[in-house]
């Protein structure tokens, strides 16, 4: 038997890397549905911290896993514009509250990311992770192309939006409680702006008129940012 | 299920031959998006093969970005540095902003609401 042969075609094969990275978020989905779907359990995180630990003990660099998942990679495209669809499912809901939602789209849409800002440029923090934070609040598919857009670091931006979902899963409620919001569609709407799929998923939960609002939320700010903060960061520079 | 992929497809090249033509700073594939909402409002409604097309892509859709998120074991040096500054801007930045937005949308739709 041939073991050098196959070893040799094991560490040279994209094969390898698209099983664990496959296998990984299958495995994700596994646990986090034996949790019955808990926030923190995200299946994305899982795969996160497997592929993560394989990746260090195998000693392959970042650049060798790229390429050989670059295919899977390739499908954010379509998947963005696959969002087409929900938007477009939700977008009755515009008219019923046109003004509400189109001043707390923009108001709200430019202050959550100048607060985030602000933060960081209070505790000297570089241009690359400013620029970074400022998709944090959209879809990650979209984040990601906008974060190679505005040169940005994508996995970093990718990270910060995971953590922003999950934040406002968590706490979404309380901080509503807390602030006495009335309407359901506020909160859905706040949870879309804010924190994206896994705000809507949560929202969801709450009400089925708050998770059409925060699927409606989510879209549009997600076109938004990405036509409008590449713009703004070209003027500033 | 092709016709719905490649309708998603479609959309997304024609997005990123609009991006270059122009000269535009909006990612292709927004644009794409964008062009496909505007279809389905023409159209007035979806079909079953782009249903299916896009529930298949948004089901899996986190691990679609798996491979851009994994470069983070490169950012390791950032993230150290920087620490409390990110941790501050994500944790404080998203409550202040989640408590601004529920709060403006609430008094805008109970003022629509009192006009009626």
């Amino acid at each position: 038997m041939n073991y050098d042969a196959l070893i040799e075609y094991i560490s040279s094969t994209p094969l390898i890397w698209l099983l664990v990275t496959m296998g990984s978020f299958k495995i994700g989905i596994i646990i986090y549905e034996k949790f019955n779907k808990h926030t923190l359990l995200q299946p994305i995180i899982i795969s996160y911290i497997l592929i993560m630990s394989i990746l260090v003990l195998s000693g392959a660099s970042y650049e060798e896993y790229f390429k050989g998942v670059e295919i899977i990679h390739f499908f954010l495209g379509p998947a963005t514009v696959a969002l087409a669809l929900p938007l477009y499912n939700n977008l009755k809901h515009i008219k019923t509250l046109f003004l509400p939602i189109v001043i707390t789209l923009i108001v709200a849409g430019v202050f959550s990311i100048l607060i985030a800002v602000l933060f960081l440029w209070a505790l000297d923090a570089q241009l690359p992770t400013i620029l970074s934070m400022t998709t944090k609040s959209i879809t990650a598919p979209i984040a990601v192309i906008t974060s190679e857009q505005i040169g940005a670091i994508p996995s970093l931006a990718v990270g910060f939006v995971l953590i922003a979902g999950i934040i406002g899963a968590l706490l979404g409620t309380a901080i509503f409680k807390i602030m006495r919001i009335k309407h359901d569609t506020s909160k859905g709407f706040a949870l879309g702006v804010v924190s994206h799929g896994i705000g809507t998923a949560r929202a969801i939960e709450i009400s089925q008129k708050a998770g059409a609002f925060s699927a409606l939320a989510m879209g549009l700010t997600g076109i938004l940012t990405a036509v409008f903060l590449p713009l703004v960061i070209q003027f500033l520079r | 299920m092709l016709k719905g992929i490649i309708t998603l497809l479609f959309f997304q090249f024609i997005g990123e031959c609009i991006a270059k033509l122009f000269d535009l700073l909006v990612p292709g594939p927004v644009i794409g998006m964008v062009l496909l909402l505007i279809f389905l409002i023409i159209r007035k409604a979806s079909f079953p093969s782009l249903d299916n097309a896009v529930s298949i892509h948004l089901k899996y859709l986190p691990m679609l970005f798996i491979p851009a998120a994994m470069g983070i074991v490169t950012q390791i040096d950032i993230i150290s540095k920087e620490f409390w500054a990110i941790t501050a801007s994500l944790v404080l930045g998203t409550i202040i902003a989640l408590a601004f937005c529920a709060k403006l949308m609430d008094y805008l739709t109970i003022k629509q609401e009192s006009k009626k």
